[in-house]
């Protein structure tokens, strides 16, 4: 089972390096919110602790919307997704193999929008290693939420706009802890980085295991 | 070469998709040899296969498949961003099996040059060879293959007729539906007409 998530993520991997569409849109997407973030809010508001944290998790989001439905949109073109189904083993592997891909591509994304974040907004960082905590497991936990959604939505003809609209509220606790998780390890708080921390690991570990109970059913 | 006394069956199957019933209480066996399916189009020779592949839910009946399936559509089903070995490489890789194979299969095929382009880039005929590629790299018992002849050009029909032979001749389990190729009835063990989702021996 193993060994086919692995192949699932690393087929995925290859398709977005030969075809970076979901990683491209994701990446300028984060970075023009964070360039226009100063200017609608103002400097002052801008480097709040409680708000950059707040938009950048907001931003992230979008761009993980963004990168599962591209991703889920290369698989319905030629009926691709139906040649991995079909295999034996395909519908468990499959849900595994796009959270792992997912989560190393929103990796990549939420480095780039974080130091774009501290070095345009010129923010300061009291608790470095509790920060890298909070967005790791941030991170984690955003592809297994989406994933879900946007296999939920995938025969709807109006997924394109029903999956944000199924997912956010699904995301509400996952931004407000990421969120305040984040505000607390850039202002020195280290007791409530860990708790919001935790609790996104706790977010993370419920939805994999609900996408891998779930998923491989819903695809009939 | 070894014999493979394998197949697929479906008993009293009904196919129910957006309201229409697409299949009605179909019963099929499939054995070793190639089984042609036959029916005019919208007649449900697609959800047919798709049901014995385990593609669609059954609303009612149930579907038994002695071993693996491979189930080739009207489309190629590859992944676009991959090249046809990268592609066919992930279904040998998924299925445990051997990719040396792959190659081989890739030029006999006709796509010697093309192998290492990604699909997105080959014509339609290229990626319909990629596809059909698949019957000699994934060694499963049960090849189900949806009009399988659209697209290809007389070297790649030529190429399919020795391959579905060659299947045979191993004890696969060979489906195709199509609606021409007349000269398959003559390797044909079994052929099944379909007309508005109901089902019978030709």
């Amino acid at each position: 089972m193993i060994d086919r998530i692995a192949l699932v993520a690393l087929r995925e991997l290859r398709a977005e390096r030969r075809q970076p569409d979901g990683v491209v849109a994701a990446v300028t997407f984060i970075a023009v919110l964070v360039l226009l973030e100063s200017l609608v809010v103002g400097p002052q508001m801008a480097r709040n602790t409680d708000v950059a944290p707040a938009l950048f998790w907001i931003a992230l989001a979008f761009a993980t919307i963004l990168a599962t439905m591209r991703s889920f949109d290369r698989e319905l073109e030629d009926d691709a997704l139906e040649a991995l189904v079909a295999l034996p083993g395909g519908r468990d592997a499959l849900f595994g193999g796009k959270v792992l891909a997912l989560t190393l591509v929103l990796g990549l994304v939420a480095a780039v929008g974080g130091v774009l974040s501290l070095v345009l907004l010129d923010l300061t960082v009291a608790l470095p290693a509790q920060l890298v905590v909070v967005i790791a497991f941030g991170v984690a936990a955003l592809p297994p939420v989406v994933v879900l959604d946007v296999v939920l939505a995938l025969r709807l003809r109006a997924r394109a706009a029903l999956v944000p609209i199924l997912a956010l509220p699904v995301l509400t606790p996952h931004l407000l802890a990421a969120s305040r998780g984040s505000a607390a390890a850039l202002s020195g708080d280290a007791t409530g980085a860990w708790a919001w921390a935790a609790l996104l690991a706790a977010i993370a570990l419920v939805y994999l295991v609900l996408g891998l109970s779930v998923v491989p059913a819903a695809l009939d | 070469m070894r014999t493979l006394q394998l197949g697929a069956s479906l008993h009293d199957a009904t196919v129910v998709l957006d309201d229409r019933v697409v299949l009605r209480a179909v019963s099929v066996m499939v054995g070793p040899g190639l089984t042609l399916v036959r029916g005019p189009n919208g007649s449900g020779k697609t959800t047919l296969l798709r049901a014995l592949a385990g593609l669609v839910p059954l609303a009612r009946g149930d579907r038994r498949v002695t071993g693996d399936v491979l189930y080739i559509g009207h489309r190629p089903m590859l992944l676009r961003g991959l090249t046809a070995r990268e592609n066919l490489e992930f279904f040998v890789r998924f299925r445990g099996g051997d990719t040396s194979r792959i190659d081989g299969a890739l030029r006999g095929w006709g796509l010697g040059d093309d192998m290492d382009r990604p699909v997105e880039r080959l014509s339609a005929g290229e990626r319909r060879r990629a596809a059909l590629a698949r019957t000699e790299t994934e060694r499963v018992p049960v090849l189900l293959l949806d009009e399988p002849f659209a697209d290809l050009d007389d070297a790649g029909v030529s190429r399919l007729r020795q391959v579905i032979a060659r299947a045979r001749g191993d004890g696969r389990s060979i489906v195709v539906a199509t609606h021409a190729h007349r000269e398959l009835d003559e390797m044909a063990v079994a052929q099944i007409a379909i007309d508005d989702g109901a089902a019978r021996a030709a």
